[in-house]
């Protein structure tokens, strides 16, 4: 399951970014060159505690509510699910200690003893059955029931084996439990807490290699380190991690060099350059599934037409959208994914086709020949914009440029971030509205996470496009057991996402991670939505 | 009247406003565009039996007034319901944000009260002076500087640069509460206490200026005496009402001033429970800070018989 990025909470958010004067950094100076890091310099060191910042309150640690980046930041520190995510994006077993596919399916996973859950009882398939069942009731209502769409049961079927039956052949279903979706939970914990579940009061009890310690609203989450933790790997060096929530950018970037806060993802982009000059700490990339993307959420209007939106994307600045939005770090998006979710694909079947995806370089006169052809001429699209940060102002403006080139009259209607978030889930909010941006990153290293959300009537096919072949390399995509026919299939579905264009593919950024001087340790990567990266942070040595 | 007749029309006044408010509030809540279930299913496709029941466990399937009814029923014993934003309570969301933004109001007022007053006054006395010249610039000044405006330099200089208050957070303790909301509470009070000066330096030259002043001052009455006597008291009518409209004010004016200084009170609350759809949380904080306002402004009210006896006894004012 994907989802879109949440920004900052505060309407002014993108106000006191763009008037601060804050330094040197200014949107449009490029940083020269950006390389990725696999792992910042070993931190040896025991730590007390260090504190981490987070864009926003988690509203709840419950894992079946946590679709967004701040709680999943918290609590890939706290619970774990049946496969583990790494950081060089390949899944490995979590803990179910191994699993099994003995028919297309079903899925058969032995549960890994000697794990105690943070309250020092022993983890059994009890456990596994109730929390995986959490996403298949409706009274729950968890964000993850999409990945559980073909599940029909949830069964122990030994005191340390769970067995998942699903209606059709889903090999993303197993992909998932790498992520939020394959969290356990105690299942005492559960009952117990009831309807409080994961709310400040209650909080959680998991495996982790930290125990949730205390939640005060509004300011901050304290996590403990777990002594009785399982894996000698991942024991975490710090005593205590403390996240403290702050939605303004200017303000997390002020903490960052004050020294009142030791890190975070998620660094403003506009901010780059003064964080990579800093002397508080150093600014890290690391590998990313995001890719920004302009989503056309109305095939009624002008947009409707394929050779329309074709001419749009060759008339977006794309590669001046990267200098001017995130100073250079980046680079102009081939499809609707990176490069990185096709990792565990066969190399023979990917790398022909992504030698082979059709290109939509910047060419706004042939564009707008293109769309005359579509007499279109004159007719209104709303673009909808955010004073999120930096790069979204630019981003919008840069298709409002795009969408004049082409003849069309654009209109930017301007949301406020909170209100922005309706747009991802609410279809009377995007009523009057073509096209809206996103950052959109898959939870698993497979591009299906993102191309399922296109199909026919997907709760995230915003323009409700329907295309029948592309559904149907999906559904063959899907069932496919066999890697390779798996991955030609989602490659065909690919092909035709990019030839008609649902979406619009703009750029790919980097995870961007600052770590202050006394911090370091950690491995850079998308995955820390759901890998215990704070575990590998330590004093530096 | 006797003082307790005046009280009780006041108090029953007061409680209709609350009543009436709670009703527009609640009403307004649900013309707003927008369905809050929508929020509620967050990235999936319920189907209709799940929508249903998401309905009516929020109540969203009733019939408006009957909603209404019980939840003003609910109210008046203590219970504000849940927010399904926060999954607890709303008097726990409330009340853990609550203190913050006390402060920050408490604060803010014991600055816009000293520096205000204290500089108004100063104004008046050396009337035309260099003095009164560089209160009437501040006054300028400060009136035009946005919140916003004023905490982005507080936090630059003070914080980041000097490092003399944390540029983040609540703080644990008083004394470490008090340091981090300093700078806020100079910046959310900037543009009150320079309206606050201005008002309260025209009303004492007024004052000043009167007759009976003059004579007192002439017939060798002790210039500090007829201060407090005469100017102050009788220049405070108009002091005390514009203070008490502003510190009101300030309760949902905060959410600037504690998204810049990254801390948490009901201000920034209000805004992202508004753009949420957070009824539950929306509705008790719009009645809180209605609350609060009537109540101030009623303790403003019963404060001028104290000010000025005329006023207790059924003179004109």
């Amino acid at each position: 399951m994907t989802r879109p990025r949440r920004a900052a909470l505060a309407a002014l958010a993108g106000v006191f970014a763009l008037t601060s004067c804050s330094g040197s950094a200014k949107p449009g100076d490029s940083v020269a060159a950006y390389q990725l890091t696999d792992r910042t310099p070993p931190g040896p060191g025991a730590l007390d505690s260090f504190t981490w910042s987070l864009f926003a309150e988690p509203v709840s640690i419950d894992y079946a509510l946590s679709f967004d980046y701040p709680p999943n930041t918290v609590l890939a520190n706290v619970c774990e699910s049946l496969l583990r995510w790494n950081p060089d994006l390949t899944t490995s077993p979590g803990l179910a200690s191994s699993y099994t596919n003995p028919t297309p399916t079903t899925w058969v996973y032995t549960i890994r003893s000697g794990v105690h859950f943070h309250d020092g009882a022993p983890l059994t398939a009890e456990d596994v059955v109730a929390s995986l069942r959490r996403n298949l009731d409706p009274a729950v209502g968890s964000d993850w029931a999409y990945p559980f769409r073909n599940v029909k049961s949830v069964d122990r079927t030994g005191p340390m084996q769970v067995t998942v039956t699903l209606n059709t052949p889903d090999a993303t279903f197993n992909e998932y439990l790498a992520a939020a979706p394959g969290t356990v939970e105690s299942a005492a914990a559960l009952k117990a807490a009831g309807k409080d579940y994961g709310n400040p009061g209650k909080g959680v009890d998991c495996t982790g290699p930290f125990a949730f310690d205390s939640w005060t609203p509004g300011q901050s989450i304290v996590l403990k380190r777990f002594d009785d933790y399982w894996d000698p790997a991942l024991r975490a060096k710090a005593k205590q991690v403390k996240f403290v929530f702050l939605p303004d950018e200017t303000a997390r970037v002020n903490a960052f060099e004050s020294g009142e806060v030791d890190g975070g993802w998620m660094v403003p982009a506009d901010s780059y350059q003064r964080l990579s000059a800093s002397t508080k700490g150093k600014l890290y990339y690391g590998r990313n599934t995001t890719v920004a993307d302009e989503v056309v959420s109305n095939l009624q209007g002008p947009l409707g037409d394929p050779r329309v939106r074709q001419a749009l994307l060759m008339a977006i600045d794309r590669k001046g959208i990267v200098k001017a939005g995130v100073g250079g770090v980046g680079e102009v998006a081939d499809s609707l994914v990176t490069r990185n979710t096709w990792a565990d694909s066969p190399k023979e079947t990917v790398d022909p086709l992504l030698k082979s995806l059709v290109q939509y370089p910047y060419d706004p006169a042939k564009a707008r020949q293109l769309a005359a052809s579509a007499g279109v001429d004159g007719q209104k699209v709303v673009i909808a914009g955010s004073p999120l940060d930096s790069q979204t102002t630019i981003i919008t403006q840069a298709v409002q440029q795009a969408a004049t080139a082409i003849g069309l009259k654009p209109e930017i209607q301007t949301i406020p971030p909170d209100k922005y978030t309706a747009l991802f889930t609410d279809p009377a909010a995007r009523k009057g509205i073509d096209l809206f941006e996103t950052f959109w990153y898959t939870s698993i290293t497979d591009p299906l996470d993102m191309y399922g959300s296109l199909q026919t009537g997907a709760f995230s096919n915003y323009g409700n496009w329907s295309n029948p072949q592309f559904d149907a390399a999906l559904g063959q995509a899907v069932g496919a057991a066999d890697p390779a026919a798996r991955a030609a299939a989602t490659a065909e579905a690919q092909r035709i996402a990019m030839d008609q264009l649902p979406w619009l593919p703009l750029y790919n950024d980097p995870v961007s991670v600052f770590l202050g001087n006394r911090i370091s340790g950690v491995r850079p990567s998308i995955d820390y939505l759901y890998y215990p990266w704070a575990a590998e942070i330590g004093a530096k040595g | 009247m006797s003082i307790a007749v005046a009280l009780l029309r006041r108090l029953i006044g007061t409680a209709l406003t609350l009543l009436v408010t709670s009703f527009l509030v609640f009403s307004s809540l649900y013309l707003a565009p927008g369905d809050p279930v929508s929020f509620l299913v967050r990235g999936r496709s319920p189907n209709p039996a799940e929508l249903a029941a998401i309905r009516s466990q929020f109540g969203f399937d009733q019939p408006f007034l009957l909603r209404y009814w019980h939840w003003l029923e609910a109210v008046l014993h203590g219970d504000f319901g849940r927010s399904y934003l926060f999954h607890q309570s709303v008097a726990a969301v409330i009340g853990a944000r609550l203190p913050a933004s006390l402060l920050l109001v408490a604060v803010a007022t014991a600055l816009i009260a000293v520096v205000g007053i204290g500089a108004g006054a100063l104004g008046a006395l050396r009337r035309g002076s260099r003095t009164d010249g560089a209160v009437l610039l501040l006054v300028t000044v400060g009136a035009a500087v946005p919140s916003f405006a004023a905490a982005i330099v507080l936090r630059s200089v003070f914080g980041v640069r000097l490092g003399w208050f944390p540029t983040i957070g609540n703080g644990t303790g008083l004394g470490d509460r008090l340091h981090h909301v300093l700078l806020p509470a100079v910046a959310l009070s900037v543009t009150f206490m320079a309206l606050v000066t201005r008002v309260t330096r025209s009303s004492m030259i007024d004052q000043l200026g009167r007759e009976h002043v003059e004579v007192a001052l002439s017939r060798g009455t002790p210039k500090l005496a007829v201060l407090r006597r005469h100017v102050l008291r009788n220049a405070l009518g108009p002091i005390v009402t514009v203070s008490g409209l502003l510190v009101s004010g300030m309760l949902v004016s905060t959410a600037i001033v504690e998204t810049a200084f990254g801390m948490s009170g009901i201000g920034s609350l209000l805004v992202q429970c508004v753009d949420q759809l957070d009824f539950q949380v929306v509705q008790a904080l719009v009645l809180l800070v209605v609350a609060a306002f009537v109540l101030v402004n009623t303790a403003v009210d019963l404060l001028y018989p104290l000010i000025d006896p005329r006023v207790g006894r059924g003179e004109a004012r």
